[in-house]
């Protein structure tokens, strides 16, 4: 037993002392010099997981392990940085989290203030080398202090170089994807600020209150006394589904931008009613009506560009340590396509280049030889609507 | 590489929350690990032109043997992997030759008697190969899947493909799951109901002439069919119809809450559109719903069959907790990725999963 503690602390001594880590430290320059060379994941995402498996392994305070976890932390972003990554996302704090025991919560967020804070001193150092940092997630349920200290370490960062750093502080990804669904409909639902006319003219030719105009005379030379007012007819007829004599406004009404009564007829199970209303509010000239972007505008990029990470590359590679092989609520609409996800099997603060190495030589040795040959699993480009197409053309060619 | 003295330096001020060291202090102990300012790409002008004035042959020099560096690397971890690849492959094999299930349901259950838990909806991620019959290779291992599930006592399986060119063809998908069963049942009265269906499709199970009543076995099997079009486009269509209604003033952006979003994304998988005529959006009907919900819409397990681990547009919400295992590549060479769906890929999914400890809340 005696000879095991000598050993370990001969080896903790030898790998002090200056030459070995002067040649340890060469290395590591080296290799991540190498890995430069190749293809590099521009969007790299770690889950830092086990600082409290540590800790109890190690017989030591969860907040050691934090600690520690922290150290590994700054290891790693030296390296994913020097190699060329552009963007690192950290989970650092889940929602989840804030069901831990108070002690450790406290610990973390101290942990949080305190680097955040050390790091504003440094602003000079920063400037210079310095990453953007921002920090994800629902900031309001942060404590005071901590929130402040954020904001600071925000605001010193965001004219700072291309690199950035995302740490995702209390954040879970529902959260954030229901957040980016709201946003998005709060964005659709504020009137447009220019008058009708206006944008009407700007996109083309035809005015929609002059063909509207135009078709109620025709209706009213149609049907003659039959209809007493021209509202109760686009009313009616959109309520009814789209008569087809309408299609013609409806289509001009598509092309706008505006709220139009053809969007209604998407709603199949829609009450009748509001069919009725938002056709009534619509096409009536005189009135002065809201007018809204159309939500058949919305696609997946409106979405993504609502989320946190809405002008970062997109996630190449997430790892996760400690071996739990699941996503624990984070970056799920990220990692959704081409994302390349890793399970390691060991805890973080041990995590180092070491381990990450392989990884990323993975990584590499794929991209390379899918851009050798692009038909191989794991393509690069193109987002999945082409994809379909064009795997369902590859099949009909094949 | 940050020395050990600097380290225990560092510990003691975090220790003290920051106090021990100042400003400067923490400055100098961090000089001699930053990159030369020359390094970096952003540099000021005059600093570049005096930088590569004093070192041109240096960085040269540097940038070679970086280059030579990857080569090296490069090569061997490539026969590091081919050697693990080729490892694995031999494993796979042994363990294709025991765990084999000659199509009965008895051996299959025996093989996962010993499981501490089974996931009680396994999702697998499958996908089309490129070959003229993709598509009749494709159905036979959903169909395999299916037998596989019901035998050891998985109730949901959904199998997810990106191309969606499974709903297509349910009718003959429904038929081809039938004659797998039959094969490892025997006579239709032992086999287990079959329940197939897709999001904003009806439920197909077809029940000509053999009332589930009267059938011996009364194991159950619901297939979810999922495609590229139920993740992120669902979420589109979901706030299309949110901003609809919050134009027309019915709704408001403050009552999309993650519970609303959660509630509208699980019924798309869990309840099958009743009526076999619209397969159109029918979520919009916000009334109370008395369908019995099918599947647990969170799958606990998700099976990947590929080289490596890829949700390839697989449907986001739900994967929250899901285990996902990757039964790992045998494709060695560059054009033949072809992952044989095997049974002991799926056993060891099983094994794995019930090995992993739950944890919720990280």
């Amino acid at each position: 037993m005696s000879t095991s503690i000598h050993l370990s602390r001969f080896r903790k001594w030898l790998l002090a002392s200056p030459p070995i880590e002067f040649a340890i430290g060469q290395l590591r320059n080296l290799l991540v010099g190498a890995i430069r060379q190749g293809p590099v994941p521009q969007h790299v995402a770690f889950v830092m997981d086990g600082n409290r498996r540590f800790a109890r392994t190690h017989g030591i305070e969860t907040v050691e392990g934090h600690n520690l976890g922290f150290e590994a932390l700054a290891r790693i972003l030296e390296v994913c940085y020097k190699s060329g990554v552009k963007v690192v996302t950290i989970y650092a704090f889940s929602i989840e989290n804030f069901k831990r025991s108070k002690f450790e919560v406290d610990a973390l967020m101290e942990l949080a203030r305190v680097q955040l804070s050390q790091m504003v001193q440094h602003g000079e150092i920063l400037d210079r080398y310095g990453a953007k940092v921002r920090v994800l997630g629902r900031l309001d349920l942060l404590r005071p202090d901590v929130l402040a200290a954020v904001d600071r370490a925000v605001d010193m960062t965001s004219g700072n170089g291309n690199c950035i750093l995302n740490i995702c502080f209390p954040y879970t990804s529902r959260d954030e994807i229901t957040s980016a669904v709201r946003q998005t409909v709060a964005e659709y639902s504020q009137p447009l600020p220019s008058s009708r006319p206006s944008t009407t003219s700007s996109r083309s030719p035809f005015s929609e209150t002059h063909i509207t105009q135009n078709i109620r005379a025709q209706a009213q030379v149609v049907k003659g006394e039959d209809v007493p007012s021209d509202t109760e007819t686009a009313s009616q007829s959109s309520a009814e589904g789209g008569a087809s004599k309408h299609n013609l406004p409806n289509g001009v009404y598509e092309n706008g931008s505006s709220f139009s009564s053809s969007s209604t007829l998407h709603l199949a199970g829609q009450p009748d009613t509001t069919n009725g209303k938002a056709a009534v509010s619509e096409p009536t000239p005189g009135k002065e009506s809201h007018v809204f972007m159309s939500p058949e505008t919305i696609t997946r990029q409106t979405l993504s560009d609502h989320l946190f990470t809405y002008d970062n590359p997109p996630l190449d590679l997430l790892v996760r340590t400690s071996g739990v092989e699941r996503l624990s609520d984070f970056m799920l609409w990220q990692c959704h396509e081409d994302t390349e996800i890793v399970f390691l099997d060991i805890l973080w603060p041990d995590f180092d280049l070491w381990h990450f190495m392989p990884v990323l030589l993975g990584w590499q040795r794929r991209i390379s030889k899918s851009k050798k040959n692009p038909d191989a699993e794991g393509n690069f480009d193109g987002d999945t609507s082409d994809c379909v197409e064009e795997s369902n053309g590859k099949v009909k060619d094949l | 590489m940050v020395s050990q003295r600097d380290k225990e330096l560092f510990r003691d001020d975090v220790r003290s929350r920051g106090t021990k060291l100042s400003a400067a202090d923490r400055e100098n102990l961090l000089r001699p690990y930053l990159p030369d300012p020359s390094d970096l790409p952003r540099r000021p002008p005059q600093r570049r032109k005096k930088a590569s004035r004093r070192t041109p042959i240096r960085t040269f020099i540097k940038s070679q043997l970086h280059l030579l560096t990857y080569t090296v690397i490069h090569i061997i971890f490539g026969i590091i992997s081919r050697l693990t690849l080729s490892y694995h492959a031999v494993v796979d094999r042994i363990f294709a030759i025991i765990y084999y299930h000659h199509r009965t349901p008895e051996l299959i259950r025996k093989d996962v008697k010993s499981l501490k838990r089974l996931p009680e909806h396994l999702s697998v991620i499958l996908s089309l190969r490129k070959e003229d019959d993709a598509l009749a290779i494709l159905m036979d291992e959903v169909a395999e899947l299916a037998a596989w599930s019901v035998s050891s006592g998985i109730p949901v399986l959904s199998v997810y493909e990106k191309t969606g060119v499974l709903k297509s063809c349910i009718p003959v998908l429904y038929q081809a799951i039938m004659s797998k069963l039959s094969s490892y049942y025997g006579s239709p009265a032992q086999q287990p109901a079959l329940r197939l269906f897709a999001p904003h499709h009806p439920i197909y199970n077809q029940q000509q002439g053999v009332a589930p009543s009267n059938t011996h076995n009364d194991n159950t099997l619901t297939i979810l069919l999922l495609s590229a079009t139920d993740g992120r486009e669902t979420f589109v269509d979901l706030t299309k119809t949110l901003a609809e209604m919050s134009q027309s003033g019915k709704l408001s952006p403050e009552d999309i809450t993650m519970e609303l979003v959660d509630a509208e994304i699980s019924e798309i998988t869990t309840q099958p559109t009743q009526t076999t005529t619209s397969a159109s959006l029918d979520r919009t009907t916000m009334g109370p719903s008395h369908n019995v919900s099918l599947v647990k819409p969170e799958p606990d397990l998700l099976l990947v069959f590929g080289p490596f681990l890829k949700l390839d547009g697989y449907p986001p919400w739900h994967i929250r907790l899901t285990e996902m295992f990757c039964t790992g590549g045998r494709s060695s060479g560059i054009t033949n990725c072809d992952e044989a769906v095997e049974y002991h890929g799926f056993l060891r999914g099983l094994w794995h999963y019930a090995g992993a400890q739950m944890r919720f809340g990280r």
